[in-house]
């Protein structure tokens, strides 16, 4: 007899009804004569799933709980009653159910009799044929005739929602399963729709009844994948039908890397939908993932190779090998005439591993350099150095789904629903399942307003005092005797844990006395400390309210310093967790983007490291690390500086002081920009090669929990090269061979190269899935949770962090503090989103201002702001908000010409010159023309977009 | 606006001492923030604040002057 198990791992193409029970206890039934073994707690439907026998079903899925409304899975179990519906009905020890007889097939097709008695017959003209849950179900149950008509009431003539610009919501075709309803709620956490009204005229509704783009509703798409007819569709596959082939990828947007399947027609990319095998997202996504493709295929997409003397002037549409051959030249001629460091470049963390690897070897191999770096830089540098000094390896401790087994979350800078959308969601569903939440951020973050949250703490912080918060949790910690002295003994350096005891110990550093400097109340302070430090599992969550600060090194290393205290190291449910921002950070990281360290953060004075490199690559390293980005403009500035190639980056928009940035940009005599779109740094560029998008390109992303992922190929690149190849090429113009024919063998040279890398390579990718480094002998299938037994360096290393006030500080002249941040709808500086629909929810950049703020200046909702600081002014509309404390405003840099980091200033950490974004001394005032530099950059992109069009209009 | 390439340099020296103050003595605080440079600046930058350092009247405070003056005896 034939008999099935529980797999170990669930096919991700298939729908088991529910979802697998967590339970270690077995049990044996029979189903249809077969015998089935699966944990206590599994469904019937499941556990017949598991043992190919389809059960018919409409309101069931398995990444929803059970609801059994539809009646359509109903079965007979010997010994009792009646019909019970096989996905709320959990399995028993020896049980024996039938799924199909006589009477059972009699009931179902009264059942779905009733459904098609109020559902539209367009089954050949309607968008999910072919797609359809309920057409398969009245296949399967044999439905031959409805004899009840549709001359009674019903809802054919239900009006369609077409207010989402993705999306199209047509009642007329739904069945009331509430999947979608409990998508929202279960999967993305967000209650935006609800059933409203009972019986007969129970109908899906968005808010209060509201249009779904002016409701609650986030566009994550869980309603629209959970649809099991048309009534929640996708604009695309309205337009273009159902896709004939799919390729599993990831995510280019944010870290927590999203695996989908893209979709396809041809080479056209119908829809992104997540993948329930992605071992990151589980099947779920948000708005950016999702839907807002479309800049893949939009207009503006470079097309060919430009290339011009100077910035004056237009650019000239070349073939390949001009344009490599031209950058190569100039490049070589700055070096001789200025010197082998007057030139570097700046890898991509929107690029793949493989190509970053290749950018910083090309600039250390080819440019005979260090002088790489990569937007690292300008938000989680501070994490490797914090992380490397007291945990001894440069990258959070977790996984994402370990947070299933935390108890109290402390999330310190960081927005996750908004800038981790799908990890926000895990999140909200532990909170609604009882988990704690202390949030430390100067505004009131939408975490907080998680429907059904339990219990939370809110620490609103006075922007730049981070490290004195710590600081006095910490002390809390110690001076309650908190601290996990167990742990502390066996698998922390005494001699630090001492000498830091006994800083933080120093009464400085209690609460009651950092008061009066992070404006959070002590007792407050005290209450956080509890209870992070008596919850079983306490995780702590960061962001770049923690890293963009002139103490940002200090702060990762206050948190480490937590975690260690009270042992909230080292298994599931705790841990520290950098919520990374662009898709590959991580892995441009590991890649050795930094110009003092090698691939596998290997420092270049390392003889042994750095000679296993010049083995390889045959060319000799130098051994002294290399600019970093603000030392490059610096430099640029100050004539030493001439030549750069930046791949993958919008410096000119990101990063801060950009009066400086475009001084520094101006002073190169060449800068060779690769990239998709004419974005704000190619302005400035005497080079332009076409980029690649994620969609045209084969290789890997690692994102914030250290999984490496694959990036699948599955349209051909718009200008004829992934970008990796463009790298390979411009090495070749350069002098300096590189011959690759596939990532999978740059892959293989990183391996060879990276001790957490030794394991990796693209076939054990195809067989795991994604693997979570370090992956070498000692961990062959990765390490999903790191420093179990012992850390890198031996043992946990406590760094005395103490307070020291940022420069930065409001006064007379700029009394109020700016701090910028992201929303969900757009991405970094948009160069992406914006030319997406994703424009409806965010098209312009604002600054929210407090109540208090804008009473005192007269400010008005929509009134034009001049914000100046000590770096330059500009103007934004205003939103007065309560979300930031009174002397906080805030804004996003999404548009380049909001000028957000014309506000900005140099003011940087003090271990890696990452800047301080988030404290910005400022006045605002009511104003009624734009700035100045909002002038010059309209009259710049102007004559830079005619120069472009030139060149378009000669080219055709 | 913008700012002197030594500017720069000086304010990050003296910054890098400033947060490092609580290391220990001043000879670990000076040998910490000498490593830093030494392992985190390029090697124009080292020199640039090595020879500054050697100018009457410097914007060096204390303990980053004691840190270079410790760097310039290892890049002599």
């Amino acid at each position: 007899m034939l008999h099935y198990f529980e797999p170990t791992k669930s096919d991700p193409n298939k729908d088991y009804g529910t979802a697998a029970s967590l339970s270690k206890e077995l049990v044996t039934l029979e189903i249809d004569g077969i015998e089935v073994t699966v944990p206590e707690g599994t469904s019937v439907m499941r556990a017949a799933a598991i043992a190919d026998i389809t059960i018919p079903k409409l309101c069931a899925t398995d990444n929803l709980e059970a609801f059994g409304s539809c009646r359509l899975c109903t079965v007979q179990i010997e010994g009792r009653r009646g019909f019970p519906a096989s996905c709320t009905t959990p399995v028993n020890a020896g049980m024996k159910v039938v799924t199909q007889n006589e009477k059972i097939a009699k009931l179902r097709r009264n059942v779905m009799e009733l459904y098609i008695s109020d559902h539209p017959l367009d089954c050949l003209t309607c968008p999910a044929n072919g797609d359809c849950e309920l057409q398969d179900m009245a296949g399967a149950v044999g439905l031959r005739e409805v004899r009840y008509g549709f001359d009674g009431h019903n809802h054919l003539d239900a009006e369609k929602d077409t207010s989402n610009p993705y999306f199209t919501f047509d009642p007329s075709k739904c069945i009331v399963c509430s999947r979608c309803v409990r998508a929202c709620e279960e999967v993305q956490g967000t209650f935006a729709l609800t059933i409203d009204g009972r019986g007969f005229d129970s109908k899906v509704a968005a808010g209060q009844d509201e249009s779904f783009l002016d409701s609650d509703c986030v566009s994550c798409g869980a309603c629209v994948q959970a649809c099991p007819t048309s009534t929640l569709v996708e604009n695309s596959i309205i337009d273009m039908g159902q896709p004939e082939h799919s390729v599993v990828t990831t995510c280019a947007y944010c870290g927590v890397g999203c695996s989908f399947k893209a979709e396809m027609k041809g080479d056209q990319v119908v829809r992104m939908v997540p993948f329930k095998g992605g071992d990151a997202n589980q099947g779920h996504s948000c708005v950016k993932g999702r839907f807002a493709f479309g800049y893949a295929t939009h207009k503006d997409r470079i097309k060919e190779p430009m290339i011009r003397d100077t910035i004056d002037e237009p650019w000239r549409a070349v073939s390949w090998e001009e344009a490599l051959t031209f950058a190569a030249t100039r490049l070589k001629g700055i070096q001789a005439k200025y010197g082998r460091e007057s030139i570097g470049g700046i890898t991509s963390s929107r690029c793949t591993n493989e190509e970053t690897y290749l950018v910083q070897k090309l600039i250390r191999a080819a440019f005979g350099n260090n002088n790489t770096d990569t937007c690292a830089r300008v938000c989680h540098s501070p994490t490797g150095y914090g992380l490397k000094t007291t945990l001894g390896e440069s990258a959070g401790t977790q996984t994402f789904d370990s947070i299933r087994q935390t108890d109290v979350m402390l999330v310190i800078g960081a927005n996750p629903t908004d800038a981790h959308p799908v990890f926000g969601s895990m999140m909200r569903r532990r909170l609604r399942e009882g988990a704690k939440l202390i949030v430390a951020d100067p505004r009131k973050i939408d975490l907080l307003k998680t429907p059904h949250l339990k219990g939370a703490l809110h620490l609103p912080l006075r922007p730049g005092t981070n490290v004195a918060l710590v600081n006095s949790i910490a002390h809390v910690i110690i001076e309650e005797g908190l601290e996990d002295t167990d742990f502390i003994h066996e698998r922390c350096e005494d001699k630090a844990y001492q000498a830091w005891r006994s800083f933080i110990s120093e009464p400085i550093n209690s609460p009651e006395t950092m008061e009066s400097i992070t404006g959070v109340a002590a007792e407050d302070v005290r209450r956080a400390a509890r209870v992070y430090a008596e919850g079983k599992n306490g995780a702590i969550f960061y962001g770049l309210g923690v890293t963009e600060h002139s103490q940002g090194s200090t702060m990762v290393m206050g948190i480490a310093n937590l975690a260690l205290a009270t042992g909230n190291i080292g298994r599931e449910g705790v841990g520290v967790n950098p919520l990374r921002g662009q898709n590959n950070v991580q892995g441009s990281c590991d890649m050795g983007s930094f110009p003092h360290e090698l691939p596998g953060y290997q420092h270049v004075s390392d003889d042994v490291a750095r000679g296993n490199f010049e083995a390889v690559w045959g060319v000799k390293l130098d051994n002294e690390p290399g600019l970093r980005i603000p030392n490059m403009f610096d430099s640029a500035i100050a004539g030493q500086f001439k030549g750069m190639y930046v791949q993958g980056e919008d410096i000119a928009q990101s990063d801060p002081n950009t009066h400086h940035v475009e001084a520094a940009l101006k002073s190169l005599e060449c800068l060779v920009v690769q990239d998709i779109f004419l974005n704000e740094t190619a302005k400035f560029a005497h080079v332009l090669l076409p980029g690649s998008t994620f969609l045209e390109k084969n290789g890997t992303f690692t994102n914030a929990e250290r999984r490496i992922n694959r990036v699948r190929k599955v349209m051909p690149p718009l200008a004829g090269k992934e970008d990796w190849e463009v790298t390979v090429a411009l090495s070749n113009a350069l002098g300096y061979p590189m011959d690759y024919q596939h990532p999978s063998e740059i892959m293989d040279e990183i391996a060879q190269l990276t001790p957490s890398f030794t394991g990796v390579s693209y076939q054990l990718l195809e067989e795991q899935g994604s693997i979570q480094w370090p992956c070498n002998e000692e961990h062959p299938l990765g390490t999903p949770i790191m420093h179990e037994v012992d850390f890198p360096i031996g043992k946990g290393n406590f760094a005395v962090t103490e307070y020291v006030a940022t420069e930065e500080r409001a006064s007379r002249r700029f009394p109020l503090l700016l701090t910028t941040g992201r929303i969900l709808s757009q991405y970094n500086v948009g160069a992406q989103t914006r030319r997406t629909d994703n424009q409806v929810w965010h098209d312009e950049d604002v600054l929210e201002v407090h109540p208090h703020d804008a009473e005192e200046r007269g400010i008005k909702d929509g009134d034009w702001l001049g914000i100046s600081s000590r770096a330059g002014h500009t103007v934004l509309r205003a939103v007065v908000s309560e979300r930031m404390q009174a002397g906080v405003v805030y804004t996003t840099f999404h548009h380049p010409g909001s000028g957000a980091n014309v506000i900005t200033t140099d003011n940087s950490d003090w271990a890696t010159n990452c800047p301080e974004y988030k404290v910005t001394a400022v006045q605002v005032e009511k104003v009624s023309q734009p700035s100045q530099w909002q002038r010059d950059f309209v009259a710049f992109d102007k004559k830079q977009q005619a120069f472009l069009k030139k060149q378009s209009q000669v080219g055709a | 606006m913008g700012h002197s390439q030594l500017d720069q340099l000086v304010s990050m020296a003296n910054q890098i001492a400033d947060n490092n103050e609580h290391q220990g003595d001043e000879n670990v605080v000076a040998a910490f923030v000498a490593l830093h440079l030494k392992r985190f600046w390029a090697r124009s930058m080292k020199q640039q604040i090595i020879d500054y350092s050697k100018t009457e009247n410097n914007q060096l405070k204390p303990m980053a002057a004691k840190a270079i003056a410790l760097l310039a005896k290892e890049y002599a």
